[in-house]
């Protein structure tokens, strides 16, 4: 059986968050002859899965690499003890910016034909090659990030059954979760679609929990009551509008103003903007400006009109999915903790409410 | 915007490579908005083929793209 077939019959998808059907992009990669970036820069906040997986998996990892590609390239960020492996496995490393956007597929293809870690505007799949804004062409490149290469390597000795054992039928396979935040034991956790996510939570030592964060800036928000009642899936997280994508899991304590946490991720969005397409730019700024002054109390109410209405404007607006994401995060927040928000709206802030109605 | 016997093409932005100049809100007689900031909205308008190619040699900043899966 051919590997495309296969992973096909696996039924892997791409655990950089995309989802994508592996075999898809593979099949595609075969028939141009693409080279393979092997993506291990964690590059969602809150992720460590992918340097998990070059610490204690390199042999399986490369030979997972070995089976999808002749000419392979290890995405690391610059510095990293990551980057640092690779380099002591003799493998070819490409050094990445550690800035949020210099992972993204595109920029990571840009980034190795000597261009900027940019992402490029593209009409077409980046893994059919293509033309950079020079002008220069782009080699056909597949990505993949590296927990997903591990896999290939896992279901290629054990097989889809094996696979197939863990997950859900929609979502198979076993899948690396990231715990953080207000944890006793962060970390990273062998997981799969379908546990409960108290099993996630209780693992990490999670107790006080007013809310958790999914999948770093490219995912969104759910209240602790929701959080320990709901199933680790794509499926499960449906009815909160927000996907599992890379697997990481933010625990926001009790005593943590969710408003406040957004406004700081919203301004560290902001100095993560590639600078390139203008709706991010100036859209992801003028975002955080609003909520900086919500935090503070000192957003007038007609204000959050404005927010909503530039949150709307940025989803499908720029040359990768950046703003799209930062927009689902944050309109996410804002629903999930409409009881601080509207506490901040008044000019107080839910935190200080709360000890006074502790000590009363 | 005219009707064109020829058929539509589909006119994208190079959202990298727009520079909110606005001349394709003018052009298109307001077909094509531009945000608070200046930018195009939609991101992608199907038209008639004379209009998209004339919509696509007056910008500037050569933003404008038609689209290659049609």
């Amino acid at each position: 059986m051919s590997l495309v077939a296969l992973l096909d019959d696996a039924g892997l998808t791409g655990r950089g968050g995309a989802r994508f059907p592996t075999s898809i992009k593979l099949k595609s990669a075969l028939e141009t002859g693409a080279d393979l970036i092997v993506n291990a820069c964690d590059g969602e906040i809150g992720v460590h899965k992918d340097a998990l997986v070059v610490a204690e998996h390199l042999d399986a990892l490369q030979h997972g690499a070995d089976l999808l590609a002749r000419r392979v390239q290890w995405a690391a960020h610059r510095g990293s003890a990551t980057e640092r492996r690779l380099r002591n496995a003799g493998l070819r490393v490409l050094p990445v910016p550690s800035r949020y956007v210099a992972s993204e597929e595109s920029a990571l293809v840009s980034l190795l034909h000597g261009g900027r870690a940019r992402p490029i505007m593209r009409q077409a799949p980046i893994s059919t090659g293509g033309k950079d804004a020079q002008g220069r062409r782009l080699r056909p490149t597949l990505v993949l990030n590296a927990e997903t290469v591990w896999r290939v390597s896992q279901i290629e000795r054990h097989g889809a059954a094996w696979f197939r054992g863990y997950g859900t039928a929609e979502e198979p396979g076993p899948r690396l979760v990231t715990m953080g935040g207000n944890v006793d034991r962060p970390g990273v956790y062998d997981s799969e679609a379908g546990v409960p996510m108290r099993d996630l939570l209780e693992a990490a030592g999670a107790v006080d929990v007013r809310g958790v964060g999914i999948s770093g800036m490219s995912g969104g928000w759910l209240r602790g009551r929701d959080a320990w009642a709901a199933t680790w899936s794509d499926a499960g997280l449906a009815p909160y509008g927000i996907p599992t994508g890379t697997g990481a899991v933010h625990v926001l304590g009790r005593s943590a103003c969710p408003v406040d946490h957004l406004a700081q991720i919203a301004t560290f969005a902001a100095g993560e903007s590639a600078g390139q397409c203008g709706p991010c730019m100036f859209g992801v700024p003028a975002v955080a400006s609003q909520l900086e002054r919500l935090a503070d109390g000192v957003l007038p109410a007609e204000e959050m009109l404005d927010l909503h209405h530039r949150l709307g404007m940025l989803p499908g607006r720029g040359a990768c999915r950046f703003p799209d994401g930062v927009s689902r995060f944050v309109a996410s927040g804002l629903r999930t903790f409409s009881a601080e928000v509207d506490a901040h709206l008044a000019g107080e802030c839910v935190l200080m409410q709360e000890r006074a109605g502790a000590t009363r | 915007m005219r009707r064109d016997k020829r058929g539509e093409d589909e006119v994208v932005v190079d959202r990298v490579a727009c520079t909110a100049h606005g001349v394709c809100s003018v052009v298109s007689n307001g077909a094509i908005e531009l945000d608070e900031f200046g930018y195009p909205v939609p991101s992608r308008l199907t038209m008639g083929r004379r209009d998209a190619r004339e919509l696509v040699a007056q910008c500037p900043a050569r933003a404008l793209l038609i689209a290659r899966d049609r």
